[in-house]
């Protein structure tokens, strides 16, 4: 039995079996919401609704060609989406679901939270190195933007996920969000980290407004411009998942975590992390992609010291009530 | 660093094939300079061997978009040569196919700058508006694209009550959804930002450069064909020429918007005050020698077409001027000292329409700057040599896996 | 001022000038300069009635000849200058230093017509294919266009 729980914490739930229906659950949901929300049906004619697309799509990809470039270096290009994929759904572990032990294990103890934002923008790193190694002009372009634009949201997104661990004295996601179950109103005292937090995962998982590393009419496909086939695949299934569990993140950090137990904590998580989809999609067809220059500017205007503000704020309400 | 890219012939934010040389400085661009011929498709040779009748439906495949602007420039090129005098009803129609086109190519052109700022909503919400203009469009002509409206003396069909009542019901519809359209350009932060103060052409420099349509009036300029040197019955009808004074994407985003507003007057004039009487008079076969130098304003800006006749059924020379190519020179000038990312709207912003054959393919080694050139027939033979080279495995494989 | 002033106001004051001048159409005039006049009337037309927009230049082929027409437009009126220049020696003097925005119309004439444009600023071809056969001009009447047999590289 004490083997058999992390197994299945592994690999069925919130490991790789979950996470993959889930995350392709969340696209055909951000799509089908993006649909609507411009006037259009969006996917229909796969599964009910269309909502077997995305796997349709996944399939389709793993299907396909594989392309190397002849001046690539054929092992990193080879290596880079896999070990993404991995990072990515080791980070997933680290949010608490089912796991309701007060004694710390392996996926659960003081300081995951700075583990789990680690794991999270390891991708990033990637996506630099990809383009990198493309050896394709707009790989190359589409790489740097990537970096120029994690400097911008990196930080007021850590400053962001502070200020819930200040006031709730802990470094562990389980009680952060055991924290604020406990006192619920103590939850909209963090209300602008929330949307800071927000915006900074729409950069991180590089969606409209901040898709300037991929900017179609700009720069061809940026960093993925030379992947082709599975190598995509797993790039496409990589935002999925990560979209996920930065929307997991956010929702046990600031909204409370998942309690509960087994089944209602699943069905907390997917209202929560649904919820944060939505903000997500909804930003994603209001606004229109903006310029590197004026990315980091913004960023740095007005998400780093309204972070910092959210910090202060956090750390008078902790000296009032202590 | 200064290094050199070439976008295009295919890219995705180029439509159409056209070489764009960019010598960049990290993510400013120092340099820039077109390739055009992608698409030369000898038009202009062709038509001096076909009758006057036969071009009236070639010049009408120049464009895509604006096939009215050109099929209309050379009918009233050639009724003058013919000295005819069109049916006045004729003409009205004329006049309101063409507003309709302005209609329809400006909303397009809102779409695709929307598309190439990375506003996807913007594209889709001006597209689906797009194709109310289009469905009128096939129902007065039959057409959605190709109208072939136009004949020596008129056109070709007449509109009916029924069609009058249903374009001026739809007419409201349009005006609603544009003036929210001038309402987002305007206040929505992000795309206000993306396209203000982006491809600066300050007024000297494109009164010099001779560039044309929208992107003349956005940096003040008010020439506007329909005012300056009215054709059809644009001298009958009230209306303003649109302009603006910011000089770059964004105005010339607003004359467009304007523009759309104006036409939406015009339409509603012409129909309002449509004359009785036939909608074609009967031209005759063969043309004096003259020549003539027609003018039209086509939603891009001034279309022109010259035309010299030598006596017989068919035309001595046909010199077509697309408002594109008139504005390559300023484009040039705008794209220098710009971003990266300001290069799709740039060069979206004139409206372009490459309507210039494919001879060949040339590839370019972008590091060193060498330009290699292959015929068809080369680049045909190399992709054969690399088909073999591929090892397949024989085995048949069943889908997907 | 309309059309008629400016017909007036060019024969008193470039009489010397030019070759011929008419009125042909309502907003049209006609005008004929000799190849070395071209850029004096050009800017004469801009200095003094605006003349800065060049619509178009369009080449036609005589035979003996090669006719070349510059269309001028202001607000008012459009100005069609007209200069011949022999088959055997076919030079133009380019525009550019006058009107620089007739850069790619130059170009175009060179590429079709095979004229040499003297002192044009960017002489590269513009629209025919980089590997065009050199002497090869489209656009005149000797020139048709045969189209090569079709070989299928190793097919039947």
């Amino acid at each position: 039995m004490a083997i058999l729980k992390p197994l299945l914490y592994i690999l069925v739930y919130p490991g790789l079996i979950f996470l993959l229906v889930y995350s392709t659950f969340c696209e055909w949901f951000d799509r089908k919401l993006y649909a609507r929300m411009q006037n259009r049906i969006g996917p229909l004619h796969t599964g009910r609704s269309g909502i077997l697309q995305p796997v349709a799509d996944i399939i389709k990809l793993f299907a396909k060609e594989d392309i190397v470039p002849e001046k690539a270096d054929k092992h990193m290009f080879s290596a880079l989406p896999v070990f993404s994929l991995a990072i990515v759904c080791t980070a997933a572990l680290y949010l608490p679901v089912w796991h309701y032990s007060e004694a710390p294990s392996f996926n659960s103890f003081s300081g995951d939270l700075i583990v789990l934002f680690y794991l999270l923008s390891l991708p990033t790193l990637i996506f630099f190195l990809a383009g990198w190694h493309s050896t394709n002009f707009f790989s190359a372009i589409g790489g740097v933007r990537v970096l120029t634009m994690f400097f911008g949201y990196e930080i007021p997104m850590l400053l962001a996920l502070l200020s819930p661990a200040v006031l709730a004295d802990s470094w562990r996601i389980l009680e952060i969000a055991r924290f604020y179950q406990n006192r619920p109103l103590l939850m909209l005292v963090n209300i602008i980290g929330f949307f800071i937090a927000v915006i900074a995962l729409q950069a991180k998982l590089e969606r409209v407004p901040f898709d300037i590393p991929h900017a179609e009419t700009e720069i061809v496909g940026g960093q993925f411009t030379e992947y082709s086939g599975k190598k995509l695949a797993f790039f496409r299934l990589l935002g999925d998942i990560e979209m996920v569990v930065g929307a997991g993140l956010i929702a046990a950090v600031f909204m409370g975590g998942f309690p509960g137990g087994l089944l209602p904590g699943l069905a907390w998580f997917i209202l929560k992390t649904l919820f944060i989809i939505f903000l997500l999609t909804a930003m994603r067809a209001a606004l229109s992609r903006i310029r590197i220059d004026q990315m980091i500017n913004f960023s740095w205007r007005w998400l780093a010291p309204l972070a910092v503000l959210q910090l202060f704020i956090v750390i008078i309400i902790k000296g009032m009530e202590l | 660093m200064e290094f050199k890219v070439a976008l295009g012939p295919q890219h995705p934010a180029l439509h159409e094939p056209i070489s764009l040389r960019m010598t960049l400085e990290g993510e400013i661009i120092r340099d820039a300079d077109l390739k055009l011929g992608y698409n030369h498709r000898g038009i202009e040779k062709l038509a001096e061997s076909r009758t006057f009748i036969q071009n009236l439906y070639l010049t009408e495949r120049i464009c895509g978009i604006c096939s009215f602007s050109h099929q209309t420039c050379y009918t009233q090129g050639v009724e003058k040569l013919m000295e005819l005098v069109p049916a006045r009803r004729g003409l009205y129609i004329r006049t309101l196919i063409c507003e309709l086109e302005r209609v329809h190519s400006h909303l397009l052109w809102l779409g695709v700058a929307g598309q190439e700022a990375g506003f996807e909503s913007f594209f889709m919400y001006t597209w689906r508006d797009r194709e109310v203009v289009m469905d009128i469009l096939d129902w007065i002509t039959g057409n959605r694209v190709h109208y072939s409206m136009n004949t020596f003396g008129g056109v070709r069909r007449d509109i009916d009550e029924l069609q009058k009542k249903k374009i001026l019901d739809t007419l409201g519809l349009l005006k609603t959804r544009t003036e929210y359209y001038l309402n987002i350009g305007a206040s929505e932060p992000t795309f206000a930002n993306r396209l203000a103060g982006v491809g600066k052409l300050s007024k000297e420099k494109a009164i010099a450069l001779c560039a044309v349509g929208p992107t003349l009036r956005a940096s003040g300029v008010p020439m506007d064909v329909r005012k300056d040197d009215p054709y059809a019955v644009y001298d009958e009808i009230p209306f303003e020429v649109a302009t603006a004074d910011s000089c770059d994407v964004l105005g010339r985003a607003v004359v467009r918007v304007k523009e759309l507003l104006e036409s939406y007057k015009i339409i509603e004039f012409l129909l309002k005050n449509l004359p009785e009487g036939p909608f074609k008079v009967k031209a005759p076969r063969k043309v004096k020698e003259n020549e003539v130098y027609s003018r039209y304003e086509a939603p891009r800006g001034e279309n022109v077409h010259y035309i010299k006749s030598n006596g017989s059924d068919k035309p001595e020379r046909l010199k077509v001027r697309a408002p594109t190519l008139a504005n390559y020179a300023a484009t040039i000038a705008m794209l220098k000292n710009g971003f990266i990312a300001d290069i799709p709207l740039i060069f979206a912003a004139i409206d372009p329409c490459i309507c210039c054959a494919e001879r060949l393919v040339q590839l370019d080694n972008p590091r060193s700057g060498e330009s290699k050139v292959l015929s068809f027939s080369q680049l045909r033979a190399m992709a054969n040599d690399r088909y073999k080279k591929i090892n397949f495995k024989k085995k048949d494989s069943a889908w997907p896996f | 001022m309309n059309a008629e002033t400016i017909v007036e106001k060019i024969n008193s004051a470039i009489r010397d000038k030019i070759q011929e001048i008419a009125l042909t159409a309502p907003r049209r005039v006609q005008l004929k300069v000799a190849r070395e006049q071209l850029n004096a009337v050009l800017t004469y037309l801009k200095e003094q009635f605006g003349f800065t927009h060049v619509g178009t230049i369009s080449g036609v082929d005589l035979g003996e000849n090669f006719e070349v027409v510059y269309h001028m437009s202001n607000d008012i009126a459009t100005v069609n200058v007209r200069i011949l220049t022999p088959r055997s020696e076919p030079k133009i003097p380019s525009i550019c230093a006058v009107i620089p925005g007739a850069i790619l119309y130059e170009r175009e004439l060179q590429d079709m017509f095979g004229l040499v444009v003297e002192n044009i600023p960017d002489p590269r071809p513009l629209l025919l294919a980089d590997d065009w056969p050199a002497g090869q001009y489209p656009l005149r009447k000797d020139w048709h266009y045969e189209r090569p047999a079709e070989i299928i590289p190793g097919g039947e």
